[in-house]
């Protein structure tokens, strides 16, 4: 099978197998001399993260991450160089994988010979963390190693949408999201790919964390009261949730808006993962996040105005210990929320902190029980009277 | 008037019903129980006659038993203590409720006089004859052997059958009970688990014991000192209810409030009287007669005593085994791995004093790593051997986080391993859960101190386990070598398209490369050693021992490490000793030292550095390797 441009994330000149050709043989000639090979590639952490509002996702610094072969990296060496072998082999081939089939492949391969045994991986974050390893140290995308993850998230429902997918065989083919019914359109893992297209003006985009929530809005009849586009992130967002929403907001042009829950791990790894990307995957931040997206809410002043139902944060709870912790490390070491114009939303974060509270974006049904467009109505109103950050 | 249905009963009626209460619930629990009680009052005898207890112990199968399913089962306790005369006989076997130790507050093993009668009603119930007793005192030339029955009735001890017999020890006493039972030797409410508590816990015991068809036993003492068991101290008014206060008072009699409160409580003084009085003791009282004293008056009086702060009540009522003794008597029990001991001071809990020790040790003949740890549980040095789930001493283990120490341990359970811990309770006034005294009660207080106790104890033992990861770790290092070195050079070269010249070149260079490694996590490992030798060494010169356990070829490497450390100082050379025992020591001269020194090291680390290794788990394997690199050096 010929090698496909149609998979191809963004315009690159590195040739990858050459790049890693050229690093396996300086392993190799590092142990000829018993010199010990060292590996390098971006240190892909908060400290090494910088963020300018204007470019709008968190970049890489200067700092390198070193990793010299001794008896405690010979197992991370040997699984390194085992995956790429199957990648390399994959992007000479031009066939693609997702992390899961690389896993059981490498599995496989593994269990079956004596030799490789002791490689086995105990589960597929191990052999995830390897691949993320191998793009951190030739700078590629996972994805530019025809490497990618299972579909998950992106459920979108819209009137006005067209979607024209270019196939990697080159045929072309088009999507008329009205044309779906009370069926989503589903992004796939390369959007990419996405040829997208308004018929009618569309007001705006609402990317909603709850699949649910998003599915309970439409069926109510949202996305033919408006003209709208309606996702369902469905937690925190996958690459092809970003890159999708990073597709609508450049290919449409539509002002996109977050609403979730009111508290510290949807802030922090919901939206921020989606507006700016994590300190986890520096190098590929810039295809994978939407800077314009704004946080709608819930917002603490909305549970002002709307009475909403809150609940408290248990100090006593070691998962809301530590999703609290996790804020005031965020609040006083993300550059993110550090930076003047994430201002508002390090507010919030505040706020959260303090008030030991929290508001589940299902809370707006509560403000009015007997009307069903109750979440919609406040949800519009919101964006029409400006009030989001 | 109808006539009065109500009757009383005698003290030994209502136990005679209710012997499941002290326990005799089951013919196991009765042969237990049975045998405990006689070994404590001899114990308990001695120790209060300042002799070092020698006990002949003998549990024999001799016939069928009354009831169904049950044996005739003899226990034979004899000791050296200063036996009884032989007006006492009846009362101390077959009169419930007659003790020298009855709310004395004193930590003696027996407190109120009940058990031993309870054995005695328990042989009557079951074959129709008391305990048979033999007894003689310094005094006498003949010893006085009789069956003691218990009058049930009229809770009296009836003597039967008296005689004056020949017996060749200048004193004691030896008890024989035929009692339906059932013999359980092992496990948590096993004999052989009983006497082996009793013989950690007492290390001036010398013990001889037979049970069943099983070899006798000698187990000899490690201390001849015999425990002092304190006086008992005055009552702590902190620790009265009015209603006690008052009975109190009514001891004295005639006297001032004043003098009362000075001299028949402890913790009071002039300056705590004054005290008292702020806190709303009505002045005047104070030189009352006790005597004139109205209840509504003491009322007012309790009630400024217990708003006053006032010091804790004396520590000096509990006796303790000491670590010194407890890390000689833990060696008794069986062949130990490394252990350490730990003695608290006495503290308060609950207002009682209390002091808690606590043994931690690995054996090798016994446990394994899945399943539970041994729990050994003391009340003043008596084995308690059931219902151990609401034990104050349980509860505390199970609130420790053992990880921590590199044990493992489920969630709110006691921790798993081949250990035994072995943790001691020490009162006067220890607070059971029922009267068999097989819990005690788990106290926040208490559980807290035990808690303590049994963290600093883990703390000695986390070293060990800490010097055994570290030479897991070696393996698991070297392992890693053998294992992924080769993978790594084979994918290389298959994704560089290298020849095969060059794989060989690269795979001789890796051996070099971690061959450095290895030496240097080996290095990780004699540091890791030397910091555990240290440390044992510091418990050498206290005079108690966190462990022993090395073997000789270990102890061979401490000793040249010792020597190297000390070489600017005064040398010792010591020679090896078997486990257990003191090392021999001599000073000799700076310069022949060093020569000395030199030698041995020399000598002895090249023998022995290898072996050192033999007490890690997978030893094989890091031997293997050794081997293995010796053989590459010398190609």
């Amino acid at each position: 099978m010929a090698k496909s441009e149609m998979i191809r994330v963004r315009k690159m000149t590195k040739d990858i197998s050459k790049e890693a050709k050229i690093i396996c043989d300086r392993m190799l000639k590092d142990l000829e001399v018993a010199k010990r090979p060292r590996l390098q590639a971006v240190k892909c952490a908060l400290d090494n993260s910088i963020y300018n509002s204007k470019v709008g996702y968190l970049t890489p610094g200067d700092k390198k991450v070193t990793t010299e072969l001794n008896v405690s990296s010979v197992q991370k060496m040997a699984r390194m160089t085992f995956l790429l072998e199957i990648l390399l082999r994959n992007i000479e081939i031009g066939n693609v994988n997702t992390k899961r089939e690389v896993y059981y492949l490498a599995k496989g391969l593994i269990k079956s010979s004596k030799l490789l045994r002791p490689l086995d991986f105990d589960d597929q974050n191990e052999s995830d963390a390897t691949i993320d390893f191998i793009g951190d140290l030739l700078e590629v995308y996972r994805e530019e190693l025809n490497c990618f993850a299972n579909d998950r998230g992106g459920q979108t429902y819209s009137q006005q949408l067209v979607v024209t997918e270019t196939m990697s065989d080159g045929t072309t083919a088009t999507i008329d999201l009205s044309m779906l019914g009370t069926s989503p359109f589903q992004p796939k893992n390369r959007p990419q790919s996405l040829k997208l297209r308004a018929k009618k003006k569309i007001e705006f985009c609402l990317v909603v964390e709850s699949e649910g929530t998003a599915n309970t809005l439409v069926a109510n009849g949202m996305t033919k009261r408006y003209n709208c586009i309606v996702m369902g992130a469905q937690g925190v967002p996958s690459n092809a949730v970003r890159a999708w929403t990073k597709s609508i907001q450049e290919q449409i042009k539509v002002p996109i808006f977050f609403f979730g829950d009111l508290d510290a791990y949807t802030i922090q790894n919901i939206y921020r993962t989606l507006k700016a990307r994590s300190a986890a995957s520096l190098i590929r931040n810039s295809d994978f996040s939407a800077p314009d997206v704004n946080f709608l809410g819930v917002l603490p002043e909305d549970v002002k105005k709307y009475d909403l139902d809150c609940y408290d944060v248990r100090e006593n709870d070691g998962k809301d210990a530590r999703s609290l912790k996790k804020a005031k490390d965020a609040l006083k070491n993300d550059p993110f929320f550090k930076d003047k114009k994430n201002k508002k939303l390090a507010q919030t974060l505040d706020w959260l902190i303090r008030e030991k509270k929290r508001c589940e974006q299902q809370a707006l049904y509560s403000v009015d029980p007997r009307d069903p467009q109750i979440c919609e109505k406040i949800i519009v109103d919101k964006i029409r009277t400006g009030r989001f950050i | 008037m109808a006539k009065s249905n109500i009757t009383s009963s005698s003290t030994a009626e209502y136990f005679a019903k209710n012997l499941q209460q002290v326990g005799f619930s089951s013919p196991t629990k009765a042969v237990l129980t049975t045998l405990k009680e006689a070994i404590d009052n001899s114990l308990d005898a001695c120790e209060e006659a300042g002799i070092a207890p020698n006990l002949n112990v003998v549990v024999a199968k001799v016939g069928k038993g009354s009831a169904r399913n049950t044996d005739l089962i003899e226990v034979v306790v004899e000791d050296n203590g200063p036996g009884l005369e032989q007006a006492d006989l009846a009362k101390v076997f077959g009169e419930y409720l007659a003790s020298s130790k009855f709310g004395r507050g004193r930590a003696s093993r027996g407190q109120q006089g009940i058990g031993i009668s309870a054995a005695t009603t328990w042989a009557q119930l079951t074959n129709a004859a008391g305990v048979q007793v033999r007894s003689k005192t310094k005094k006498m030339r003949k010893a006085i052997e009789a069956q003691v029955d218990v009058d049930i009735k009229g809770n009296k001890g009836l003597l039967k059958n008296k005689q004056v017999v020949d017996w060749d020890v200048s004193h004691g006493t030896r008890v024989s009970f035929k009692i339906d039972g059932r013999v359980q030797l092992n496990g948590d409410g096993g004999l052989l688990t009983y006497l082996e508590g009793t013989t950690l816990v007492n290390p001036h015991l010398e013990l001889h014991y037979k049970l069943m068809e099983n070899d006798e036993v000698h187990i000899p003492r490690v201390t001849s000192e015999v425990p002092k068991v304190p006086a008992a101290t005055l009552p702590h008014p902190h620790t009265m209810k009015l209603g006690e206060f008052i009975t109190h008072s009514g001891i004295y009699g005639n006297m001032t409030f004043q003098k009362f409160l000075k001299t028949s409580f402890s913790r009071v003084t002039d300056g705590t009287i004054k005290d008292f009085v702020k806190n709303g003791l009505p002045k005047e009282l104070l030189n009352k007669n006790l005597n004139q004293i109205k209840d509504v008056n003491y009322k007012k009086a309790f009630q400024a005593i217990q708003d006053t702060p006032l010091p804790n009540p004396s520590t000096r009522s509990v006796l303790t085994v000491g670590e010194e003794a407890l890390s000689k008597s833990i060696l008794r029990i069986g062949e130990v791995d490394f252990f350490s001991v730990v003695t608290r001071n006495p503290k308060i809990c609950d207002h009682k004093p209390v002091v808690i020790e606590v043994a931690l040790a690995r054996f090798l003949d016994r446990g394994n790593e899945e399943g539970p740890i041994q729990l050994l549980r003391f009340a003043n040095r008596v084995p308690l051997q059931f219902d151990k789930g609401a034990c104050a001493v349980t509860k505390a283990i199970e609130s420790v986080n053992w990880r921590a120490y590199g044990l493992s341990q489920s969630k709110n359970s006691l921790p798993s391993g081949p250990y035994v811990f072995a943790v001691s309770v020490v009162s006067p006034f220890i607070k059971f859960k029922n009267a068999s005294k097989e819990t005690i009660d788990a106290s926040d207080e208490l559980v807290e101190e035990i808690r303590l106790a049994v963290m600093r104890a883990g703390q000695k033992l986390s070293r060990h386990i800490k010097r055994e990861n570290k030479a897991a770790d070696l393996e698991r290092k070297i392992k890693h070598i053998e294992q992924f070195g080769p993978i790594l050079v084979e994918t290389l070269a298959r994704i560089t398209g290298a020849p095969e010249s060059r794989k060989a070149k690269a795979i001789s260079g890796l051996e070099k490369i971690l061959g450095r490694d290895s030496r240097a996590a080996e290095k990780d490992l004699d540091e890791a050693d030397l910091k555990l030798k240290k440390l044992k060494q510091r418990m050498h010169e206290r005079g108690i021992g966190s462990f022993t356990g090395l073997d000789e070829d270990e102890r061979v490497i401490e000793e040249a490490v010792e020597i190297e450390d000390g070489e600017d100082s005064q040398v010792l050379e010591t020679t090896a000793a078997p486990s257990g025992s003191k090392k021999k020591s001599k000073v000799i001269s700076k310069p022949l030292a060093k020569k000395k020194v030199k030698k041995t090291t020399k000598k002895k680390a090249a023998k022995v550095i290898k072996p050192s290794r033999s007490k890690i788990k997978k030893k094989s394997t890091v031997k293997k390797s050794a081997e293995k690199k010796a053989v590459r050096k010398k190609k």
